[in-house]
């Protein structure tokens, strides 16, 4: 905590603790260089509805130019479009979803989804939902929850249009995911997060150091939260499109020591998690997760973990 | 659900539709398989297969549900790419647009609309009778998956 509170004396002005100035010394001192960035836009094929081939075969008849993701099985880039990809017939018969090329890869680390009970905690807007569907063939079930009413909305919309069968949508607060009495196999904690300047240009000018502390707060809770409902061997995946190690190797070493979660190794794009953030010393397993600065995606944080026993 | 069969057979089709798979919340009407039945609570927002909801005793029916009714016997146009095209973005169907026509061609029947692939892009009311060789408009546009965009408006 001194080294941490050291850290911070470096920015004496700045009460606050914010600005793009105290942020990008932060991603510095973390190893990584600032440069303005603009993520390339991805999609993902919805395999359960259409073939891949097929697919790719239309979106070239409609102008539609892709480049496979080397680390995804069913990702693509949007090279050249002579259309908007978010309003061709593929797109709007649930061939095909537009998500961000980093954000497919926390539902491809799970080993298993064929038939399995899965919590999606933090579902809306659903991209991920339709991932974890897709990835399940639309067996098992995967129980969706989002607190905000607004983004259920846009939930529903997303899984009507990709066809998903398996989703049961709750409004609820993760907090509170354990009045259903229900446990899980697979659990994906996608959780709220401060995001990153790379998915959001304003993002230096609206967000503080108290967002990141509170978040950090919130993830904490959802955490502890998700680990009452993992079945034993259970598999939980934690992710966050936040740069600030607050809400991710502090969050994963917090919950290493306190929950009685293990760390998997995962084989997946990314550099490996800091295990020494701001001169603090944090678990050696923290290295198996995987830390994605932005550059062709945008900022990411992604971590597996196994339950191997009770609190 | 009388009011989800009344209007599937609309299409001089029908669908086997187990009633205790069926829940309703608000109106809006899911179909569900026995692992999901088991896991529904009072909070639900949305589960299964979106079948369609009713309002004023109307009911408007899901894209699901109008896929899965495409997949029997029912009455159906398949319109050329350009038509689908047009269809998508809430045009009407010409007569000069579709390349094949099954089930009923008479005036004030409701047909769905499919493209080249068999995928079905919504549905229509045959505005006049489809044996009269004439060119113009044959399909008035009711509902088409372009509504997923304009939802989000």
């Amino acid at each position: 905590m001194k080294r941490l509170k050291s850290f911070y004396s470096r920015f004496p002005n700045q009460r606050l603790m914010s600005g793009k100035e105290f942020f990008v010394k932060r991603y510095h001192s973390l190893g990584w260089n600032f440069e303005d960035v603009e993520p390339k836009q991805a999609i993902r094929i919805n395999v359960v509805n259409a073939e891949k081939e097929n697919v790719l075969r239309r979106l070239k008849l409609a102008g539609v130019k892709v480049q496979k993701i080397a680390f995804l099985e069913n990702g693509y880039w949007i090279q050249e479009s002579k259309v908007s990809v978010g309003a061709t017939t593929e797109y709007l018969l649930g061939l095909y979803s537009i998500q961000e090329a980093a954000a497919q890869i926390p539902v491809t680390l799970f080993t298993e989804l064929k038939d399995k009970m899965v919590l999606d905690a933090c579902a809306a807007p659903g991209g991920k939902t339709v991932q974890l569907a897709d990835s399940m063939g639309n067996t098992g079930a995967i129980i969706a929850l989002d607190v905000r009413k607004r983004r259920l909305a846009a939930l529903a919309n997303h899984l009507e249009r990709c066809r998903v069968s398996n989703t049961v949508v709750y409004q609820l607060d993760a907090r509170q995911a354990s009045k259903f009495g229900l446990e899980f196999e697979r659990v994906l904690l996608d959780v709220p997060c401060s995001g990153n300047f790379a998915a959001d240009s304003d993002w230096f000018k609206n967000r503080t150091f108290k967002d990141v502390e509170r978040n950090a707060k919130l993830q904490k809770e959802i955490l502890a939260e998700a680990y009452r409902l993992l079945k034993e061997d259970g598999e939980m995946v934690y992710s966050t499109c936040s740069l600030e190690p607050e809400e991710n190797e502090f969050n994963m070493d917090w919950a290493v020591k306190n929950l009685d979660l293990q760390i998997e190794k995962i084989q997946c794009h990314g550099q490996n998690g800091l295990t020494n953030v701001f001169g603090k010393q944090l678990d050696a397993s923290i290295e198996n997760c995987r830390r994605i600065w932005p550059s062709e995606t945008q900022g990411f944080f992604v971590c597996k973990l196994k339950k191997h026993g009770d609190i | 659900m009388k009011i989800i069969s009344g209007f599937v057979a609309q299409f001089n089709a029908s669908i086997a539709l187990d009633e205790s798979l069926i829940a309703n919340k608000n109106n809006r009407y899911f179909l569900l398989n026995q692992n999901l039945k088991r896991l529904l609570r009072k909070e639900l927002y949305y589960a299964g297969t979106y079948l369609g909801k009713t309002k004023d005793g109307k009911f408007f029916p899901s894209f699901s549900l109008l896929a899965m009714i495409s997949r029997g016997n029912a009455n159906k146009v398949i319109v050329d790419r350009k038509t689908a095209w047009l269809f998508i973005c809430g045009r009407d169907v010409f007569q000069q647009g579709m390349t094949k026509v099954l089930g009923s061609r008479k005036k004030s029947s409701y047909t769905l609309v499919l493209n080249e692939y068999d995928e079905c892009l919504g549905f229509g009311k045959i505005t006049r009778n489809l044996d009269e060789k004439r060119t113009g408009l044959a399909i008035k546009n009711i509902s088409d998956i372009g509504d997923f965009l304009r939802r989000e408006q």
